[in-house]
């Protein structure tokens, strides 16, 4: 019966309750869904990191990353994959071949790293031939008499390959779109130029259109005008392993894009065959040894295994590579942290409030209650319930508030598309989709619950102290 | 039989510069199904006596026998056990939950005492009945009039069939009629459960209904007179 009065009493005062619950509701949802968008990105970063650039664990001849050297590869690539294969969690094993070079076109050269990859196995290990841009060819599936290169689409910007044209169909797409009579005819006026780079384009629009034109629709002319002529070569320049300088012209195959900006402008990928042909290795040479793992959680005990069997050679996990994004991964941990304790300080202030107010307003009951025999635990607990049943409505409400909003924006997406430049330069994505594991909602939960039981503990023990003879003739 | 036994028992107050006597000295005794009243002017020591009476305070000296077990003695604890199990308390201003059912108000000591279900509801009806409210037992106490939230309250008194009631001027926020009502209600359930009832009171209707009456003035009982 003392919870069923317990819970009777939180909706006495309907209003002050709801305000308090509104208020956990719009906290706890605060919360969570900052954490999930915030998340998200961490989320994908780290997955873009292993899925397209690093994978798990790399094998590299000791003195490679320091010197790059063509010379320095992996001297017994047998014993490497035998060692790799033998650990539990690893999937799949490729090598790759690193040299760096200058990629050149007429008007532009840049530097670069050719990656030389056996391109079947990579796509077992990598997600990047699904980053093809649609249009710009394909992951290495279409013959040629040129060498075929895979290259980003940043590094496509540099060497002026993609260029940036007002095409009738783009017009009619920007129309699509809901652009304003008014500002395609400003934009109509752009129509038959070309762009050859992505600065120039952006500083002719920006002359036409008024601010908020820019703001507005500025990333969708960008996309509309963005054009790419098939077949673009790119000429490579390299040392060969007699380190006399070689190159070669490699007809561009796909584009891909992916959110990060640096991988984008230094890596080209070739098939590993031509790249051998052209610089003189020979076959079975390696310069890096790259495995897959079942999933990240086994990358430490993995790294740490693979490195007592290959004592000789370089054996980094994706943590080693990128400490930045392990800090990032931990500092999660932190950023929740901090954001749990402003949400369950702004909860505990709440409850303490309001349960105060209720046990003023009450003294007469209690005394009562207490004079006819109901003792100290049993109005203690009533109280420590009333508290814990206004969090645990609030704290339910605010999650299944934040479990519908990520479920919707885990599929819509959340589109910050005008931070794009500055997030993709430091490889984070422009798009978020919020996500956040069940382990958090429960923890979330457990706390939500145990804050409710401490801020109730002083409006109790002041409860408790009423003495039912002055409580009974309050007014 | 003698329900209640007080022994020279004083209440002394020190709290303030003037050391208050608000119990000097009283002797009574409370013998089972009495329906007494204590009169006297305000400051004379009823509300005091009723408090000490109910173990809501402890006496400065002297004792109180409840079927033998001295109230002054019990721990705080042990006290608020013995009030639910043996004192039914009617108070002034009714102080029903109101959250709570007629109903729920009646059972809520019972529940309190861990009574069976079947039991709780039969005793509930039962004095829902008695009380005239057995058509209002799941009206909420905003719902009720005064009279019927007092007659509510009696009933809740009387669930657990404690040893007495103590009723510290029950009818004083009632008119005339509902007055009257809840003193015959509370005179035939005297009668009938054979449980005595104890006023403070300073209303002549009380007074002319009671069969004792108690007069204390200035904390010393003053007259003790048979009424019927």
């Amino acid at each position: 019966m003392i919870t069923a009065i317990a819970w009777k009493n939180v909706w006495r005062n309907k209003t002050r309750s709801l305000i308090v619950i509104s208020a956990v509701t719009i906290g706890v949802f605060a919360g969570i869904f900052s954490m999930a968008a915030i998340n998200s990105s961490v989320v994908q970063r780290l997955d873009a990191a292993v899925n397209e650039e690093l994978s798990h664990i790399q094998v590299n001849n000791k003195d490679f990353r320091s010197s790059a050297d063509i010379q320095n590869i992996i001297g017994n690539y047998p014993e490497v994959v035998s060692a790799l294969e033998s650990t539990p969690g690893v999937t799949n094993i490729t090598g790759r071949i690193i040299i760096r070079g200058i990629a050149s076109t007429a008007t532009k050269s840049t530097g670069v790293e050719i990656t030389g990859i056996d391109v079947g196995k990579e796509k077992e290990i990598f997600t990047l031939s699904e980053k093809l841009i649609p249009g710009t060819g394909s992951y290495f599936e279409t013959d040629t008499k040129f060498n075929s290169v895979f290259i980003g689409e940043k590094l496509a910007k540099e060497l002026n390959i993609i260029r940036y044209i007002i095409t009738p169909e783009a017009i009619t797409s920007l129309r699509e779109e809901g652009m304003t009579s008014e500002t395609v005819s400003k934009v109509e006026t752009l129509q038959g130029q070309r762009f050859t780079s992505e600065k120039k384009f952006v500083k002719a629009y920006e002359e036409i259109l008024e601010p908020n034109e820019i703001q507005k629709y500025g990333w969708k002319i960008k996309e509309a005008a963005w054009s790419y002529r098939e077949g673009s070569k790119i000429i490579l320049s390299f040392l060969d392993i007699n380190n006399s300088q070689t190159g070669a012209a490699f007809k561009v195959c796909g584009i891909f894009r992916t959110n990060n900006d640096m991988f984008e402008s230094l890596s080209l990928f070739v098939p590993i065959d031509e790249l051998r042909q052209l610089t003189g290795m020979k076959d079975g040479t390696f310069h890096r040894v790259i495995a897959r793992l079942e999933n990240n959680d086994i990358t430490d005990k993995a790294t740490s295994e693979i490195r007592q069997k290959l004592a000789d050679y370089e054996v980094l996990n994706w943590k080693e590579i990128q400490p930045d994004l392990a800090m990032m991964a931990d500092f999660m941990g932190q950023i929740y942290s901090v954001f749990m304790v402003i949400i369950l300080a702004a909860l505990a202030f709440g409850i303490v409030n309001t349960m105060l107010m209720a046990v003023l307003e009450r003294t007469r009951e209690l005394g009562m209650l207490m004079a006819i025999g109901m003792n100290r635990r049993k109005i203690f607990i009533m109280i420590m319930l009333e508290s814990i049943f206004l969090s645990i409505v609030g704290g339910f409400a605010g999650m299944a508030v934040s479990e519908a909003v990520i479920a919707v924006t885990a599929k819509t997406g959340i589109n910050l598309v005008k931070y794009s430049e500055g997030l993709e330069a430091m490889g984070y994505s422009a798009n978020l989709y919020p996500t956040i594991d069940a382990q958090f909602f429960v923890t979330t939960t457990i706390l939500i619950v145990l804050t409710g039981i401490i801020a109730a503990i002083y409006p109790a023990r002041k409860a408790l102290k009423l003495n039912p003879i002055e409580a009974i003739r309050t007014e | 039989m003698k329900v209640i036994e007080i022994k020279d028992l004083n209440k002394i107050y020190n709290s303030t510069e003037v050391k208050v006597h608000a119990v000097n000295g009283v002797t009574l005794d409370f013998q089972e199904a009495e329906f007494a009243a204590i009169v006297g002017p305000s400051g004379s020591g009823k509300t005091t006596l009723l408090n000490l009476l109910g173990g809501l305070d402890y006496p400065t000296s002297g004792q109180i026998l409840i079927d033998g077990v001295d109230l002054s003695i019990l721990k705080s604890s042990a006290l608020i056990d013995f009030r639910m199990r043996n004192i039914g308390f009617v108070f002034q201003a009714y102080n029903l939950i109101p959250v709570l059912t007629a109903k729920e108000n009646i059972e809520f000591i019972m529940s309190l005492q861990k009574i069976a279900s079947k039991k709780r509801d039969e005793r509930t009806f039962e004095l829902l009945k008695a009380v005239g409210l057995a058509d209002r037992a799941e009206s909420r106490p905003a719902k009720l009039s005064g009279g019927q939230q007092q007659r509510v309250a009696v009933a809740r008194a009387l669930a657990s069939k404690p040893k007495f009631v103590l009723a510290d001027e029950p009818t004083a926020n009632l008119d005339s009629k509902s007055a009257t009502t809840l003193l015959e209600i509370m005179e035939k359930l005297n009668h009938e459960e054979k449980i005595t009832f104890i006023f403070s009171t300073h209303d002549p209707r009380v007074v002319k209904m009671a069969h004792r009456v108690i007069t204390l003035e200035d904390g010393r009982v003053v007259s003790d007179e048979q009424m019927k």
